[in-house]
């Protein structure tokens, strides 16, 4: 077992998820009715053995407070543990200067003061069952200087194109790093998942740092491949990535299958939240609900297909959903008709209203929005 | 120690023997109720959520799971600087060796060290096993409006169902002149609630002369009222409007679990305002799968639905597969009920498996079912 330092480094400026995040970063988005997408690389560190874990957050500060703690949800232990959430006092007016690698250099005595002989660094826009050990693991076996976790993605001409791609040659060495253009449909993801030695890693900051004023650690992971040793560790698990609001949309529309959501929840890795304490969900006489995902303290009197819906969610007499996702503590009236639309907190969508999106363009209602 | 420091108690070594299998191997306090509670829960968060901060769980029957299930005492928010739960088993003593706890007093008697050391000026005597919403702060500004040396809290009944309950007479400032436990002929229908706030100097003093008396029950209904009545105390009957429920019998739980289908229910477990917490289980939200069909269900975390589920409440984690019916009925965590099968006013014991096409109880029976891991291969 390898000690390590667990780094929750916040998503490049070209992941963005409709509206949602404007409002919270991608870290504080829920995913699937009670989780929020920070559950998921929190789990895996906890999962994995990690317990001292830094949480890096560009801006919205107040729902990652809110919802992480002091992390003991996650089995973080409150005295020999510990969870930092690190928010920035050098936000720059123009955002290309708010990168990772500001954040790292600004925070830099925390890093350095750790003892972990390793860091893992990971985001959290990923969705995925991640055993960090074994890719330490692996990257001790390896002798690799860097290791890129990467999984491999069908339909990248379509999705992920946010993300970047790695080549890898026989020997599992990754040889080039590139944007995802489009151009291939079959291509290995990076999901800038890495793990390297802590002082290799303050190394590899302090060099971007001095390189560029606009570079992110994937910039300088892509600039030393042919430098130093970076290894890649491929990651067979289901990855849901969450890089657009089309993509949040279809992931969570395939997850309202039992089957499939089986294959990111698995009863010996379980994805650890935040409890909320709300009543079990209420199905009213004549209500019909099918092929749907739904959260604790709900009330639901109308109809709801292939759905996902928060907490404390209302629909009520004769309003029709269809594919879409209903966040926490909405409200959708009588009578009112939604498909392929994307609700955020607290809206109230009231009855006779129509709003049809389709699944490559879902419409997305602004949080406490009435309409 | 704070002022006017109140220092609950919950009775909670009853076995609840009406309650058969659902209580072999746990006590009454411990059974779940409402799809993801324990009945303890109503009472710790009604602790919880009146500003209560020290809470000692009485403990005796089958006790082992509901002491570490109370000890988490974070999941009532009950874990903060000055507060806890306590749980206070029968131990062993130098004078007296181990013994038992003899009676409802008696398990405060033998914890008259534990109130001392809390300071306590109040203490409010709770039962573990009854579900409602109450804020006890209101009852205690009530004791102490009334300068009164206990305070018992009564729910009208029925005046033909009075017979069943313990009664308080009182006069027209609600100040209690005469208790009759169980009385043949009823003058009034204030039922005790089994919910009392002495304070505590007097408790102290009565708990102390009751240990010493031979013939006593070391009860508080049959010993302690009637002491403090006898030598002219000052018992207030504190009313209380609301739904209060008993779960003592495979039915009357049924019932309680069966009335939170009802919109209109007056206990209205989702209101924000008084929540009642919970252990948290960590589970998936539920899925009804695409041949699920739902009609009038009470369900929570974890629970897949892929037959047909009416008229009834899924506690957490249950599965109910493919042309399975669910009808009437009560299912506890755990529970699979395979393909085919059919359930119909049943209540069904947690960790349970429904074979493939087994099907249970009758849709004109006047009792309820038990379904439990050992019958539930009895063909219906």
């Amino acid at each position: 077992m390898y000690e390590a330092l667990g780094i929750v480094n916040f998503e490049n400026s070209d992941v963005t998820v409709g509206g949602l995040t404007d409002y919270r970063p991608v870290a504080a988005l829920s995913f699937l009715g009670r989780f929020r997408m920070i559950d998921f690389v929190l789990s895996n560190m906890t999962n994995s053995g990690i317990q001292n874990i830094q949480v890096y957050t560009r801006y919205g500060g107040r729902q990652l407070f809110e919802h992480v703690g002091r992390g003991s949800q996650y089995n973080i232990n409150p005295k020999r543990g510990k969870l930092q959430l690190l928010t920035s006092d050098k936000q720059f007016r123009n955002d290309v200067y708010n990168h990772d690698i500001a954040h790292f250099m600004e925070h830099m005595r925390f890093i350095e003061a750790s003892k972990c002989p390793y860091v893992v660094i990971a985001p959290s826009y990923f969705v995925h069952c991640c055993d960090y050990s074994e890719v330490i693991k692996h990257h001790v076996e390896a002798g690799n200087d860097i290791t890129v976790v990467y999984s491999s993605l069908e339909n990248a001409d379509k999705n992920c194109l946010e993300c970047d791609t790695l080549t890898l040659n026989e020997e599992g060495r990754v040889t080039a790093i590139a944007p995802n253009i489009g151009k291939n449909k079959n291509v290995e993801l990076s999901l800038e998942t890495y793990v390297m030695e802590r002082k290799f890693f303050i190394e590899l900051v302090k060099k971007a740092d001095e390189t560029s004023a606009l570079y992110w650690l994937k910039d300088i992971v892509r600039d030393v491949c042919d430098e130093v040793k970076v290894g890649g560790y491929k990651q067979t698990n289901k990855v849901c990535c969450v890089s657009s609001l089309r993509t949040y949309h279809l992931n969570h529309m395939e997850l309202t299958n039992h089957v499939a959501a089986e294959e990111i929840f698995k009863p010996e890795w379980p994805i650890l939240t935040k409890t909320n304490d709300s009543a079990p969900t209420q199905y009213a006489p004549g209500s019909k609900v099918k092929g749907s995902l739904i959260s604790n303290g709900c009330f639901i009197e109308g109809t709801v297909e292939n759905c996902v819906l928060g907490r404390n969610v209302v629909v009520k007499k004769g309003a029709v959903i269809k594919n879409c996702i209903i966040s926490a503590d909405s409200f959708i009236g009588e009578n009112a008709k939604l498909e392929n639309v994307v609700v955020d907190k607290d809206a109230i969508v009231n009855h006779v209203k129509k709003l049809n999106g389709t699944a490559d363009a879902p419409i997305y209602v602004k949080r406490a929005d009435r309409i | 120690m704070k002022k006017d420091n109140m220092v609950a108690m919950i009775l909670a070594g009853g076995r609840g023997s009406r309650l058969y299998d659902l209580t072999k191997k746990v006590a009454k306090p411990a059974v779940y109720f409402g799809g993801k509670y324990r009945i303890i829960d109503f009472p710790l968060s009604n602790c919880a959520n009146s500003d209560i901060s020290v809470v000692g769980v009485l403990t005796q029957y089958e006790s082992v799971l509901l002491n570490s299930y109370v000890s988490k005492d974070q999941n009532w928010g009950l874990d903060a600087k000055d507060a806890g739960v306590f749980v206070l088993p029968p131990r062993e003593k130098d004078d007296t060796g181990f013994g038992l706890y003899r009676g409802t007093a008696d398990a405060i008697t033998q914890n008259i060290d534990f109130l001392d050391q809390n300071e306590a000026d109040y203490v409010l005597i709770l039962s573990g096993d009854h579900i409602y919403k109450m804020d006890y702060a209101k009852m205690l500004a009530a004791h102490k409006a009334a300068n009164a040396d206990c305070t018992i809290a009564v729910m009208e009944v029925p005046l033909k169902e009075a017979s069943r309950f313990g009664i308080m007479n009182t006069n027209e400032e609600d100040i209690i002149v005469e208790f009759e436990e169980k009385p043949a002929q009823p003058k009034s229908n204030l039922a005790s609630m089994g919910i009392y706030i002495f304070s505590y100097d007097v408790l102290r003093q009565y708990l102390v002369e009751d240990d010493q008396k031979a013939d006593s029950n070391h009860d508080f209904g049959k010993d302690i009222i009637p002491a403090l009545l006898n030598t002219g105390k000052k018992c207030l009957a504190y009313r209380f409007e609301g739904y209060w429920k008993d779960v003592g019998t495979i039915d009357s739980l049924w019932e309680a679990n069966m009335d939170l289908l009802n919109p209109e229910n007056i206990l209205d477990l989702a209101d924000p305002s008084w929540k009642i917490y919970t252990e948290d289980v960590n589970e998936l939200p539920q899925f009804i799968g695409a041949n699920g069909v739902v009609d009038n269900a009470y369900i929570t975390e974890g629970c897949v639905v892929d037959g047909e589920v009416k008229n009834s409440v899924l506690f957490t984690n249950v599965k109910v597969e493919e042309g399975a019916q669910v009808i009437d009925s009560v299912v506890m965590p755990n529970c699979v009920v395979k393909a085919g099968a059919k359930l119909v006013r049943c209540l069904v014991q947690e960790n349970t498996i429904i074979p493939e096409g087994v099907e249970l109880g009758h849709e004109n029976s006047d009792k309820i079912d038990l379904i439990t891991y050992k019958n539930a291969k009895k063909e219906g």
